[in-house]
Formats: C-alpha cells, sequence, structure tokens
C-alpha cells in the first residue's frame, strides 16, 4: 500500500483535536467555538476514514464482507456530518436569539443558568 | 328470610311467638315515620292536628309492644317451667366460617320482664311527653329519638347473642346522647350529651372485651358444643355450658369474663367509678330522665348481670366484687343527693343509689331480688320523675328547689302521686319499694357467698335511712313549708343569647349567592320563628296543674306503687312468716332465668324467724327515722342555714370532689398533654426533625453542589477536556499494562 | 380460565383512561360537557365493574376473570389482570367513590377539563391496582396514581398545596422505591430457582408456597421492603404525617379518594404481597406492626382530639381508624382477616363520606375551622342528620358498618393475643378497644364544636341547607353504612375463601401452603381428606401437571401457630 501511512492521518486527526479543544477552551466569541467544535468533529471523522480504509477485517472472508467492513466507518462518518449540521443550525439559531436580545454573544456573559 | 323459632319444649314451640318480632319492629316503624314524615305531617296539618297524630303515632307502637309482650307472658306463663323459653330467629347478622351471629330474640322470663317495664312504662312515660313537650319547638325529632330508645332497649332485652345486646347498649347509649343534647342550642346540654356517650363508651370497651373473651373460651372448647354449632356468643348456647367449658380455666379467666361484663354494667347502669355522666344527664327534657332512669338504659347493666349470672356465680371474686361496688354507690350516692338543691339531681343520685342496691342484691346472689328491685324502681322512680316534670312545668321551667314551696296547694295530683312515690322509695310498707328492698337486705343479710355479709347489711340499712332522709327534704321543700319561696325570689335575669360575631370578614364571602345563602329577610323570619317564648319565675307566678295527659300517667304508676310491690311479692316476706300459702310471683315468675334467690337458696340461715323478723323491723325502723327526723327539720321550710349549701353538704353536693377531680385530671390535663404531644412530637419531632429535616438536609447538600455550576460555557469546556484526558489515560494505562 | 387478550377487567381499567383521552381532544371552554363526560364515563365503569361481581364465585379462592398476555417476554413481564374476593370489593368501592367523587366535583369551577381528566386516570390506575397479578404492572399502577393525585393537590389545594403534594409524593414515592428494588430481587430469586426469571405473582407465590422463593434474611429484607411502601401508603406510625397534610389540603374528591381508596393500597398490598410472598418473614414481623397499628390507633385518636382544623380532624382519624385495619389483618385469623377487610371498605365510605360532607360546607363558607362554626344544626337539620349517621359509623356504633369492622378486628386481634402460644401480647387489642372510646371522645367533640351551640358566625347564621343533589350523594354513603352494617353477610360471602387462602399461604409450613397456581382435580382417598393437586408450569403457563399429594388446609384444619381456636 502506498501513500500517507496510517500514523500519518491519526497525527493529523490528533492535532486537528487538541486544536479544536483549545479553541473552545480560550475563544470567546460562540462562532469560533464552533468552528473549533467542528474542526474536532471532523478530527474523529478523519480517524474514522482512516482506519476504515486500513482496517484489514482478519475475519472477513467474501469480498462483500470486506466491503461491509470498510463501509460502516463511512457510514459513521455521513452520520456525524448529518449531526454536525443539525447542531450548527440549532446552535446558530440560538445565538441569533441571543445577540437579538442582549446585542452582543460574548460566551463569558452567558451565565444565566449559573447554579 | 323466615322466622325460625325454637324451644327447650319437647314439642314445637307455638307460633305465637313470632309476634315477639313485633314488640321490636313497632317502634323501629315508628321510628322511621317519625324522621321521615314527622316535619311534613306537622306541616301538612298544623300544629295543633298534626302534633296530636304524631303524639298518638309516637305512642301506639309502644303499646302495642306492652299488649303484645302481656299476651307472650301470658302464653310463657301456661308453660312449663322449666321449658320457658323460646327462641325464634330471623336472618344472620354476622355470618362467618368462624362465628355466627343472628338476629334472634329470646322470649324468657327476664326478657319479657323487661320488656313489660320498657314497654309499660315506657308507654306511660311517651303518652306524658306528648302534653309535656306539646309546645316545643321540635316535636317530630324528640318522638324520633324517644321510639328509637324503645326499640334499642327492647334490642338489649330480648337479644339472644351478645352482639346484638350490645347493639341495644350502644344504642340506648347513643339516643340518651341525642336525647340529653336535645336541646343542643345550650352548649352545656351538648357537653353533658358527649359525657353520657364517652363514660358509657369506657363501660362499652369492658364489656366489648368480655364479649372477646367469652368468643375466645367457647371457640376454643368446639368439642364441648353441639356439633357444627357457629353460634358462639348466643346465650342458649354459652349459659347451659358455662360450668363446663370454664372448668378447664384457672381463676384468672373465670373471674375475668364476668369482670369486664361488670364494667360495661357499670358505666351503663352509672354505679361508681362511672356513674358521672347520670348526673349530668339531667339537662335532657324530664321525660328522658324518665325513660332513662326509670324504664331503659340504667336497668341494663342490672339486667345484663342477671342475665348472665351463671358466669358470676363461677367466680366468688366477682360477686364480691359486684356486691361491694354496688353497696358502696349506694351509701356514695344517698350522701350526694343531700347536698343537691336542683329537684332533677336529687332523684338522679337516687337513681345511682337504687341502683347500687340492685347490683348489691346481684353480688350477693339474689338476682331475683334484684331485678324485683329493678321493677318496683321503675314504677315510682318513673312516677318521681314525672312529678318533677310537673313541678318544673308548673314552675316555669325553674328546677331549684330552694324557690320551691307549699306547692300541694296548687298542684295536689302532682302531690299525692309524689307522695305515694315517696312513701314507696323510702321503704315503707306496703308501698312497692318496700318488698324488694327487705328482700335485698334480707339476702345480703343471710348471703353465703362473701365474707361478713352484715356488713353490707350494715351498708344498705345506713343507705335505706338516708335514701328516706334526701327524698323527705326533697318532698318537704317542694310541697310543705308555709311561705312560697319563690314569691320572694327575684326574677332571674335570662340570659340572652347574644350573636358575637369573631369572624366578620367571612361575612365578605359569597355574599350574593342565594343558591348557598338565605336572604337576610328570610333570615329575620327564622329567627323569629326560632324565638322561644321563655318567661321567668317571678313573684306574680301562679302554679298550675298538668294536663290530663300527663296526670293520668302520673296516677296509673302512683297505683302501680302502691300495689305494685305487694301484688307480685305475694306479700313475701310477710306471708310465708305468718304462714299463709301466697307465691311469690315475681319469683315464682322469673327463677328459670335468674336462678332461685338467696332466700330459698340460704334457707338453711333462716331458721329463725326472730331474726327475720327483726330485719323487717330495722328496714322499717330505718324509713320511719329518716322521714322523721328530716320532717322535723324540713317541714317548716328551708333552714336559712341551708340557702347556699355550707360545710360538709356543699362538698358532699360536689360529689365529694370526685367529678371535678375527674375532669381536672382526664379532660383538663390529658387535653394539655394530647396538645403538647401534638406540637412537640407529631409537628415538631416526626415532621420537623425527621421528614422536614431530611428534606432540609438535602436542600443544604444542593447549596454545597451548585457552587459548582459557574455559568461560564468555557469552565465547562474546560472541564471536560480533563476529565476526557484523565478518562483517556487511565483507559490507556489500564490497557498496557 | 385465563382470556388472552383483553376481557372485562380490562375494559374496566382503560374506559376510564380512554374517557380521560378522550376529554382531552375536547376543547377547554366546554366545562358542562367534561363535567358529563366524565361522569358518564365512570358511571359506565361503575356498571362494568358490578358485572365483576354478579359473575364471581365466592366458592374458589384462585383469581377470577383472569386475562392476561405477553407484555415484555424477554424479561418475563406480563399484563395479567385477575381478582379475588378481597380486591373485587376494593374495585366496586374504587368505582364508586370516584363516581361519586366525580359528582361531586361538579362543584370545581376552575380548569375543570384537566380536573375530570385527572380524576379519571385516577381511577384507572386505581382500578389497575386492584387487580394487576405482575408485580411490575402492579409496580406501574401504584406509582401512576401518584402522579394524578400530585396534581390534584398541586393545583386545587388549599392554602398550603405545594407544600402538602410535594410532601406526599416523595413520601410515598420513597417508600415504593424500595419495593421496585425488592420486586427486581424477586426476578433474579425466580430465575436462580426455575431458570427462568418472572414477575407473575402467581408463579412466584406457587415458589413461596413451597419455600423456594426467598428464606431466612433475604425474605425478611425483601418483607421489610414491601411492607415499608404499604405502610407509607396505610399510613402506619410513624410514617403517617403525609396524611394529614394531603388529606387536608386536597380538594374535596382528592380527599375522597386518597382516604377511600389510596390507603387501602397499603392494606391490599399486605395481603395480596407481602403475606403470601413472604409468608414466614410476615409471621415474624406480626408482632412488631401490630405493636405499630395499636401505637396508630392511639396516637391517631389523640392526634385527632386536639385538632382545630375540621378536615385535619377527619385526616387523623384515618390514622386511627386505619390502625383497626392493620390490627385485624395481622392478627391472622379469620376473624380478624375478615374484620380487617372489611374495615377497609368501612372506612372508605365513612371517611370519604366525611370529607365529602366538609367539602360541602367549605364549599359555601372557605373555612374549616372549628372556631368559625357552631350551632349549624339550627340552619342544616337535614345536613346535620346526615353529617350524624356518618359520624355514627366512623365512631362504629353497632349496626353500622363501622362496628363490624372494628368488632371482628379487635375480637380477632384479641383472639390471637389470647393464645397462650402466640407471639401478639394480649395488652395490644386490649389497649386497642381504648381506641373506640377515644374516637367517641374526638368525633362527638368535632360534632359538639360544628353543631350545637349558639350560631356565632354571621356567615353560618345565613346558611342555607344542602340542595337535594348534594344530599342524593350522601345518601348513597348512608345506605352503604347500613346496608354492611345490617348486612355484612352479603360482602363476606365472596371474601371468606379468599381469605382463608392468604391465611393459609401465610401460616402452613411450606409444602402445605396453598397456591393459586394450584388447580385441585379433587380426588378424595379413602380417609376422604386427601387431594391430587396440580399445578401451573411455571416455564410454560397453561400447562398443567400433578406435583404433589398434599392436605388441603380448607378441608382439614389444622392448630396453626396464631390464632387458634379458628373454624
Amino acid at each position: 500500500m502506498e501513500g500517507v501511512p496510517l500514523y500519518g492521518y491519526i497525527l493529523l486527526s490528533a492535532l486537528m483535536f487538541a486544536i479544536g479543544t483549545a479553541g473552545v477552551i480560550i475563544k470567546r466569541n460562540p462562532i469560533i467555538i464552533f468552528m473549533c467544535i467542528e474542526l474536532m468533529l471532523n478530527a474523529a471523522n478523519l480517524s474514522f476514514l482512516a482506519f476504515a480504509k486500513y482496517h484489514t477485517a482478519p475475519l472477513a472472508t467474501t469480498a462483500l464482507e470486506k466491503w461491509n467492513v470498510h463501509m460502516t466507518g463511512q457510514m459513521a462518518v455521513v452520520f456525524v456530518m448529518a449531526v454536525a449540521a443539525a447542531e450548527v443550525a440549532v446552535g446558530l439559531g440560538i445565538i441569533m436569539a441571543i445577540f437579538r436580545m442582549r446585542h452582543g454573544v460574548d460566551i463569558d456573559e452567558m451565565s444565566a443558568m449559573r447554579g | 328470610m323466615e322466622f325460625i323459632t325454637t324451644s327447650h319444649a319437647e314439642h314445637a314451640p307455638d307460633p305465637v311467638f313470632h309476634w315477639a318480632w313485633l314488640i321490636l319492629l313497632a317502634p323501629i316503624a315508628g321510628f322511621l315515620f317519625q324522621a321521615a314524615l314527622g316535619r311534613r305531617i306537622e306541616l301538612a296539618l298544623g300544629r295543633g292536628a298534626g302534633r296530636k297524630l304524631l303524639g298518638f303515632a309516637a305512642v301506639l307502637p309502644v303499646l302495642a309492644g306492652f299488649v303484645v309482650s302481656v299476651l307472650l307472658a301470658i302464653r310463657l306463663a301456661g308453660m312449663d317451667e322449666h321449658s320457658r323459653l323460646v327462641i325464634t330467629s330471623w336472618f344472620p347478622w354476622i355470618d362467618l366460617q368462624t362465628l355466627l351471629v343472628p338476629f334472634e330474640l329470646r322470649i324468657d322470663p327476664l326478657s319479657l320482664t323487661m320488656c313489660l317495664i320498657v314497654t309499660g312504662v315506657g308507654s306511660l312515660i311517651h303518652i306524658y311527653a306528648t302534653g309535656y313537650m306539646a309546645e316545643d319547638r321540635d316535636y317530630p325529632r324528640f318522638f324520633t329519638y324517644f321510639n328509637l330508645f324503645i326499640a334499642f332497649m327492647l334490642m338489649l332485652v330480648m337479644g339472644n347473642n351478645l352482639p346484638l345486646v350490645f347493639i341495644g347498649w350502644e344504642g340506648v347509649g347513643l339516643c340518651s346522647y341525642l336525647l340529653i343534647g336535645y336541646w343542643y342550642q345550650d352548649i352545656e346540654n351538648a357537653k353533658a350529651a358527649n359525657k353520657a356517650f364517652i363514660v358509657n363508651r369506657i363501660g362499652d370497651w369492658g364489656f366489648a372485651l368480655g364479649i372477646f373473651l367469652l368468643y375466645w373460651v367457647y371457640a376454643s372448647n368446639q368439642d364441648l358444643l353441639p356439633l357444627g354449632e357457629r353460634r358462639y356468643l348466643s346465650f342458649d348456647v354459652i349459659l347451659p355450658l358455662a360450668e363446663q367449658v370454664l372448668a378447664g380455666y384457672g381463676p384468672l379467666v373465670v373471674s375475668a369474663i364476668p369482670l369486664l361484663l361488670f364494667v360495661g354494667a357499670v358505666g351503663k347502669s352509672a354505679q361508681w367509678p362511672l356513674y358521672l355522666w347520670l348526673p349530668d344527664a339531667m339537662a335532657g327534657p324530664t321525660p328522658v330522665s324518665a325513660l332513662i332512669h326509670a324504664a331503659t338504659m340504667v336497668t341494663a347493666g342490672v339486667y345484663l348481670v342477671a342475665r348472665t349470672h351463671v358466669f358470676f356465680e363461677l367466680s366468688t371474686l366477682s360477686m364480691a366484687v359486684v356486691a361491694g361496688i354496688g353497696a358502696f354507690t349506694a351509701l356514695f350516692a344517698a350522701t350526694v343527693a343531700f347536698g343537691q338543691t336542683d329537684i332533677k339531681k336529687v332523684l338522679a343520685y337516687s337513681t345511682v343509689s337504687q341502683l347500687g342496691y340492685m347490683f348489691l342484691a346481684c353480688g350477693v346472689g339474689a338476682f331475683g331480688a334484684g331485678m324485683f328491685h329493678v321493677t318496683t324502681h321503675a314504677f315510682f322512680k318513673a312516677l318521681l320523675f314525672l312529678g318533677s316534670g310537673a313541678v318544673i312545668a308548673a314552675m316555669a321551667h325553674n328546677q331549684d328547689l330552694r324557690n320551691y314551696g307549699n306547692l300541694r296547694k296548687y298542684i295536689p295530683i302532682t302531690y299525692w302521686t309524689m307522695l305515694i312515690a315517696w312513701l314507696a322509695i323510702a321503704g315503707i310498707p306496703p308501698f312497692a319499694g318496700f318488698w324488694s328492698k327487705d328482700e335485698i337486705l334480707a339476702g345480703a343479710f343471710f348471703s353465703n357467698l362473701v365474707q361478713t355479709p352484715q356488713i353490707l347489711w350494715l351498708i344498705g340499712w345506713v343507705t335505706a335511712f338516708l335514701t328516706a332522709g334526701y327524698m323527705t327534704r326533697m318532698m318537704m321543700l317542694t310541697f310543705y313549708g308555709n311561705e312560697e319561696r319563690w314569691r320572694k325570689a327575684e326574677a332571674h335575669a335570662h340570659a340572652v343569647h347574644t350573636h358575637e360575631h369573631p369572624h366578620a370578614e367571612h361575612a365578605a364571602h359569597e355574599e350574593h349567592d342565594t343558591a348557598y345563602f338565605l336572604s337576610e329577610d328570610e333570615v329575620r323570619a327564622l329567627e323569629e320563628e326560632e324565638h322561644e317564648h321563655h318567661h321567668d319565675l317571678t313573684p306574680e307566678h301562679e302554679p298550675h296543674e298538668v294536663v290530663p295527659s300527663m296526670w293520668l300517667p302520673l296516677a296509673a304508676l302512683a297505683v302501680l306503687s302502691l300495689v305494685g310491690g305487694a301484688a307480685l311479692s305475694g306479700f313475701n316476706p310477710f306471708a310465708h312468716l305468718l304462714g299463709w300459702h301466697l307465691p311469690h310471683l315475681f319469683e315464682g315468675w322469673n327463677h328459670p332465668s335468674v336462678g332461685l334467690s338467696v332466700l330459698d337458696e340460704a334457707s338453711a340461715f333462716r331458721e329463725s324467724a326472730a331474726i327475720e323478723w327483726a330485719l323487717i323491723g330495722a328496714s322499717i325502723g330505718a324509713a320511719v327515722l329518716g322521714i322523721g327526723l328530716f320532717a322535723r327539720r324540713y317541714i317548716k321550710g328551708l333552714p336559712g342555714s341551708e340557702a347556699e349549701p355550707q360545710g360538709l353538704q356543699r362538698l358532699a353536693g360536689e360529689q365529694w370532689l370526685y367529678d371535678r377531680t375527674m375532669v381536672r385530671l382526664f379532660v383538663d390535663t390529658g387535653g394539655k398533654f394530647a396538645n403538647a404531644f401534638y406540637r412537640i412530637f407529631d409537628s415538631g419531632i416526626i415532621d420537623g426533625i425527621f421528614v422536614n429535616g431530611s428534606a432540609k438536609l438535602m436542600g443544604a447538600m444542593g447549596l454545597l453542589l451548585r457552587r459548582s455550576q459557574t455559568g461560564s460555557v468555557r469552565f465547562y469546556a474546560l472541564i471536560i477536556a480533563i476529565g476526557a484526558a484523565v478518562a483517556m489515560s487511565y483507559v490507556i494505562y489500564i490497557t498496557t499494562r | 380460565m385465563e382470556v388472552q387478550g383483553f376481557g372485562i377487567l380490562s375494559l374496566v381499567v382503560l374506559l376510564p383512561v380512554a374517557g380521560a383521552v378522550t376529554a382531552l381532544l375536547m376543547p377547554r371552554h366546554l366545562v358542562g360537557f367534561h363535567r358529563w363526560w366524565a361522569l358518564l364515563v365512570s358511571g359506565l365503569t361503575l356498571l362494568a365493574s358490578l358485572q365483576l361481581y354478579v359473575g364471581f364465585s365466592g366458592n374458589t379462592f384462585h383469581f377470577q376473570w383472569r386475562e392476561g398476555m405477553d407484555w415484555l417476554p424477554a424479561l418475563g413481564i406480563r399484563y395479567q389482570l385477575g381478582v379475588d374476593g378481597i380486591s373485587l370489593w376494593l374495585i366496586l368501592l374504587t368505582c364508586l367513590i370516584s363516581f361519586l367523587g366525580i359528582w361531586f366535583s361538579f362543584h370545581v369551577k376552575e380548569r375543570v377539563k384537566e380536573f375530570m381528566i385527572w380524576l379519571l386516570v385516577l381511577q384507572g390506575a386505581m382500578i389497575g391496582v386492584f387487580c394487576a397479578l405482575d408485580l411490575v404492572l402492579f409496580y406501574i399502577f401504584f406509582e401512576a396514581t401518584l402522579i394524578p393525585m400530585y396534581f390534584l393537590i398541586s393545583i386545587w389545594g388549599g392554602k398550603n398545596r405545594v407544600y402538602s403534594s410535594v410532601k406526599f409524593f416523595l413520601f410515598t414515592f420513597l417508600g415504593s422505591i424500595f419495593m421496585l428494588v425488592a420486586i427486581v430481587a424477586l426476578y433474579f430469586i425466580s430465575k436462580t430457582a426455575t431458570g427462568e426469571g418472572t414477575f407473575d405473582l402467581i408463579a412466584l407465590q406457587a415458589l413461596a408456597a413451597d419455600g423456594r422463593l426467598a428464606t431466612g434474611p433475604i425474605e425478611m429484607w425483601l418483607f421489610a421492603a414491601f411492607a415499608l411502601a404499604f405502610a407509607v401508603k396505610v399510613p402506619l406510625f410513624p410514617v403517617h404525617t403525609w396524611l394529614p397534610d394531603a388529606h387536608t389540603e386536597a380538594p374535596t374528591a382528592g380527599s375522597m379518594i386518597l382516604a377511600a381508596i389510596m390507603l387501602k393500597m397499603g392494606t391490599y398490598g399486605f395481603l395480596r404481597f407481602a403475606f403470601p410472598l413472604f409468608p414466614d418473614a410476615a409471621v415474624q414481623a406480626a408482632p412488631f406492626l401490630v405493636g405499630l397499628s395499636v401505637v396508630g390507633i392511639i396516637y391517631g385518636a389523640i392526634m385527632a382530639a386536639v385538632q382545630e382544623d375540621w378536615k385535619r380532624l377527619v385526616a387523623y382519624s384515618s390514622v386511627s381508624h386505619l390502625g383497626f385495619v392493620m390490627l385485624g389483618i395481622f392478627s391472622l385469623n379469620h376473624n380478624g382477616l375478615t374484620g380487617g377487610t372489611l374495615q377497609a371498605i368501612n372506612h372508605g365510605i365513612s371517611t370519604g363520606a366525611l370529607f365529602l360532607l366538609v367539602g360541602m360546607i367549605y364549599e359555601r363558607t372557605h373555612t374549616r375551622l372549628f372556631q368559625d362554626y357552631g350551632g349549624l344544626k339550627r340552619r342544616m337539620p337535614i345536613f346535620a342528620t346526615l353529617f350524624l349517621l356518618i359520624m355514627l359509623s366512623s365512631v362504629g356504633l353497632p349496626s353500622t358498618n363501622g362496628f363490624i369492622g372494628e368488632f371482628l378486628a379487635m375480637l380477632g386481634a384479641f383472639q390471637a393475643g389470647a393464645n397462650a402460644n402466640s407471639a401478639i401480647p394480649l395488652w395490644m387489642p386490649v389497649i386497642a378497644g381504648a381506641g373506640v372510646v377515644l374516637a367517641a371522645v374526638y368525633l362527638l367533640w368535632m360534632f359538639q364544636k360544628v353543631f350545637y351551640g349558639p350560631i356565632r358566625n354571621p356567615v353560618v347564621n345565613r346558611l342555607r341547607d344542602i340542595k337535594p343533589w348534594e344530599q342524593a350523594v350522601a345518601w348513597v354513603f348512608v345506605v352503604f353504612v347500613f346496608w354492611l352494617g345490617l348486612y355484612p353477610k352479603f360482602f363476606t360471602d365472596k371474601m371468606q375463601t379468599s381469605l382463608n387462602a392468604v391465611r393459609h399461604q401465610t401460616l402452613q409450613p411450606p409444602g402445605a401452603r396453598p397456591a393459586w397456581a394450584d388447580v385441585r382435580t379433587i380426588d378424595i382417598n379413602e380417609n376422604g381428606d386427601v387431594v391430587v393437586v396440580q399445578r401451573e408450569d411455571l416455564n410454560d403457563l397453561g400447562k398443567w401437571t400433578e406435583v404433589a399429594v398434599r392436605t388441603p388446609s380448607e378441608h382439614q384444619p389444622q392448630r396453626l401457630a396464631m390464632g387458634g381456636g379458628d373454624e
């Protein structure tokens, strides 16, 4: 097999995830936080795809079975993307509502749920 | 549901005994009639005609019961002496695999004796009440209760099993409650009614435990009972087998049964220590007092003891207790009667005292004599109460003896009839009271059931003397004396009920809701109607003799008080002492039910006619002495020193402080204790500490935890990231180890 | 004998629920519709429940009108219903009280639609409690009754309604959560015993009848968990304090149902579940629980006597009266069990009616304090008469229903106590008798404070007597007071066999306990007293196998450890 080895994908995925996490924690703008969350989700997607491609499926014998194993990982990616899209739609809606109400979206000021 | 009748006779019993149900059902029908239609009839026919009809309808069932009782008594008397027991049963009441309690009536001499008293004296009191209550606002309600009272009393005396007796037992308690609190707008009457019911209930507690104990004893000995018999509480099952069944039990059980039953009797028959309710029961209208005291209710205890005498006879201890309590109560109440200024209270304590006499008779084994005294007492006590009612009616409902005087001039019929009752209760021959009282005293003297019965006799003798004394005091103050004290009495301020308005703010509620509330006009009309025409005892007052419907019963009872005792006893003991062959009718009739009186059983002691003559002499002597001494003191009128009772007399009047102590101990202190208990234990400890305390503990923990919810999203994200990192590290650590 | 699918019992359970769903779909402003609809549905349920009585045989202790089907077969949970002589009367009582409660709730003016819906849901759930034969199903119904009652109290209640409703919910929930744990434990125990776990009461009891369900300390703990749930519901001292608050604050129909039916779930639970499943533990715990009952009788009575709030007094009287029910049941002999069960019904009638009557006045005057009343009899003679009759039944006057129950319960307890080898000391029933005296004290005081004396309150002075339709509701109760009081045989006849079964299930040694799973092909041997018993196969319900030859307790009474002198 040629090209990028598996550890390359994983390394990139880990890097993306770490950047995303750091962004969520340190950024105060909810839009950027959203983007960072997307980054984290895509990091996970990348891992899925990489494993789907490199997984050897030792017990799979027929071609169909092998194909199935590959497809499982790829299906997960589609699910994650769909969920992410839904989440963004809802989240942006909430942010818009808050913005209209408070004329600002600093995440540190949104602490109405404080105990 | 059909009536089934059984009897001890060889041949099938006469179906005429089914009519016994009529005795019971007639007053029940009367009760239902008055309750359902009374008010309507009064409205439809007007007060005059309506009340005539209702009064007639009230007397009729009781009178019918009396007629049937007489017929049955004649039929029963015609039967063989030892088969004078008929049981007629209807449908089952409690029917379990372990217990059968049918509705069954017992017709035997004892129950018929009681029936005759209850319906006979009862119907006289009913007739009297139609006159006495004629002006009352709630005429139908009165006779509703009155008929129900008779019905429950008949259930009590005719029921063939203890639960049926218990229905009547508590039922008369209920009726006394309703009737004592009949004039309920006075809160004191309501309190007296409560007291009657509650004190009776204490006795009923003992009675119920006695029933439970009997059940346990008989249900544990089924092998001694007829095969398949489940009527463990029916008299015809338990009474004949008493000795046999109880033979297997120690003295604890054998004594506990009669003593527990006796606790019930103490409550119902107003013996010390539970007599407290009876004097307060005077709050009811006077016919009620007559009914409670003479014909019904208080005699129930004596009846119960006589009915279950076999259990008492098996335990010497219980006999001694019965005799002791009876004697003590007789003496105690007689002393208290001297301190009373209310004419009805004098009679109330005299009832307590006379009931003590009856228990004294039972306790020494003379059950027949006890029942005989029940009978004669019913005659003269009913007469005394109805007479006092006539006096009270004549005196504008003033009951204070001190305001009476020389009334014989104004109400001669009442005077002459009460004179007979007075001599009867004092024990002057040939009036009714003498015969039964003498029998009891002789029974006490000769009893072989307790040690030194002569002490009991002595107490009885002193009581006889005191009885003659306080009755003389009452009669003298009422009918004699040359001055008419009420002429000098100042008009008594009549308490006017004012409407206080402690919570006037509620008036604002629903001001115009006519569905729930009356309009101002309607309220005014109602209040107008309720205003009772009440006039007070004034110096210008002229007492009037009562109407015929009231004095006719007095006359009938006077005849009974005059000749009843002599006729029923067949002039015994004179007859047998003088060698006349006159049978003791009452004993001859009743002994199959209550056993032979000690007079015959202890005949060994009675060989000396001299002793007996001496006893009779002593008995008459006590009466004469009592009358003589107190007539001298009171015949001129109220001694100045007694305008307000002083010293010992006052102490006696306050029941030697017994009532007050009991009230303070149980009502006041008990109430305070219960209140404190509620506040400290129920609200404080259980609810406060445990229930709300644990809730508060949870709340406090929540307060601590909420600090962690800062509301900063980025802080939450950091915590999540750290948590994820820690979890991840742990997984890596354990998988690579 | 078992209907697969739905039968009349399901109809009775689901009819009110279906009625509630229908009402849900209708607009809220149709107040009249909601009232009459709820009454109609409840009336139809009552009619349908009468069919249960008509076709009921008092000759067998087996469940009748049985119906069942698999619900969650993987977990061994079945939808299984049935009635016997104990639950029959409670179902009829539920239908009656619910009907009358809804009828009286025509008084309610606010949020009528929701009120009626909650009442109907509550009725369905309560009937479900009394006929569920699967522990999970029972638990669901048991908890489901809390929700409507919670809302009834917290929305339509008095001033202190929020506190009371939360207290009520948490209190009863706390008790039953332990029961849930015990139910799950029973599943695993039955799995160990037979290889297949089940929540089926009949199957579990069959195991208990052979002593294979749970023994020793485990049985004790499981019994304790069940007993706690039921004791809170009854309520036994000292877990009773939710009751005065909930009863007092609830709207009238809620108080009626709480007192008349929901308390009976506790006593019913003991009879139906705690006794048959944990017989030895029940016998061991009897003296303790009888002791608590006696304390409750006296304690409730004393507390009732010092209340200044009319409704609260009646609520405390329930604590006292339920003590008699428990006293009778735990005396474990025929008299006591019959008395306790009857007293449960009696209390439903009497106290339900008392709350109803208090509610009538509260509706007019909006006060429950005694100091605001006095002399009411003068303005409301009919009401006073009705109240007197009901009060007398609560006092336990002979010839009313209250007497029969209390008499038999105390007779049974006395009988149990008098036996020398009994674990119940004799003083307990003797002391319980004082409760009867105290009942007279607080009830007569109540009557005196409200009805006697002069009229002090101008509002009372203007009251009209109650209306004919209100009288009609109350007269229904009065009829039952005297029906039960004068001819209890009508009720006890269909009760005795089932109570006998419970008693023998509890008192007999393992192996001789009758099981609901048994079918008796009466095969009498030469002695005339032994029958062959067939038992339903636990792994294959509906299939019967012959398992043992045993002496049926009903035919040959044994001298039992407790309550001897029976039969």
